[in-house]
């Protein structure tokens, strides 16, 4: 079967976060096994549940967790990403992580790169 | 500049795996030093991995750079270790050298320069490509 991996290097604030976005919910309504989406660079601020967009603008980090709970999607950030941007990802119930987010490494990117067929970035 | 029918051909029957375009200057942004972080992790896991230099992702090639001149960590000299992690595969677009004016004097040995045909066929024989 044809998998696809997705990362994510843009903040949760950016136009190119709709774009992925959009693009991963079509593969997935298209039932495309999506195996995960990896954050990385900026993509990281996406899990930091301090960030508050205005509320007429695009909500990425509520759609990312609307995707994972409706699909089952796995979303990846990267530590040394996150913890350099402020997010403190040492404890386990961290209330700074949104909770839809797994805390990973760079190995998890391998792992993901690995298993898909394809592996798109944005 | 490495650009014989054998070495085309033992890199096409490698196929596949990462290919990491640096497409960013060294000392303006983290996109170098995030590169290297993925590109040192596939190392590691035994995955093979090419990396890519070009537009001004050229600059992380040239020799006699030194990053804590401007406080900035000096990455580049991490360049070195990869042949410690099996990364063999490194190509450089001529014409981005060309464009910049800059030699063919890298800070690392194996630096194959492609024309920009052979470094875009060299690109496409990869299965994933990230760029940064």
């Amino acid at each position: 079967m044809k998998t696809l991996a997705v990362v994510v290097t843009t903040p949760p604030y950016s136009p190119l976060t709709v774009t992925a976005l959009t693009y991963v919910e079509t593969a997935l309504t298209a039932g495309i096994n999506v195996i995960g989406v990896f954050f990385y660079q900026d993509g990281a601020m996406h899990a930091n549940e301090n960030i508050s967009i205005a509320s007429d603008e695009y909500q990425a980090i509520a759609q990312w967790q609307r995707l994972q709970q409706q699909y089952q999607l796995p979303l990846h950030i990267c530590i040394t990403a996150a913890e350099k941007r402020g997010i403190a990802c040492d404890s386990v119930d961290n209330e700074q992580i949104n909770e839809a987010f797994t805390v990973s490494g760079l190995g998890e990117l391998v792992e993901l790169t690995t298993k898909a067929t394809r592996l798109v970035q944005f | 500049m490495i650009s014989s029918d054998t070495q085309e051909e033992s890199n096409l029957a490698q196929g596949n795996g990462l290919a990491i375009i640096n497409s960013k200057a060294p000392f303006s942004s983290d996109f170098g030093k995030d590169a290297l972080d993925v590109a040192l992790i596939f190392g590691s896991f035994e995955q093979k991995i090419s990396l890519f230099f070009q537009g001004d992702g050229v600059y992380q090639l040239i020799a006699k750079q030194d990053g804590t001149l401007v406080s900035i960590k000096d990455y580049l000299k991490t360049f070195s270790a990869f042949e410690f992690y099996d990364i063999e595969d490194i190509y450089v677009c001529q014409q981005s050298l060309v464009n910049r004016q800059l030699d063919e004097t890298f800070h690392i040995e194996n630096v194959n320069v492609l024309a920009s045909v052979e470094f875009g066929l060299a690109l496409n024989r990869h299965q994933h490509v990230l760029r940064f």
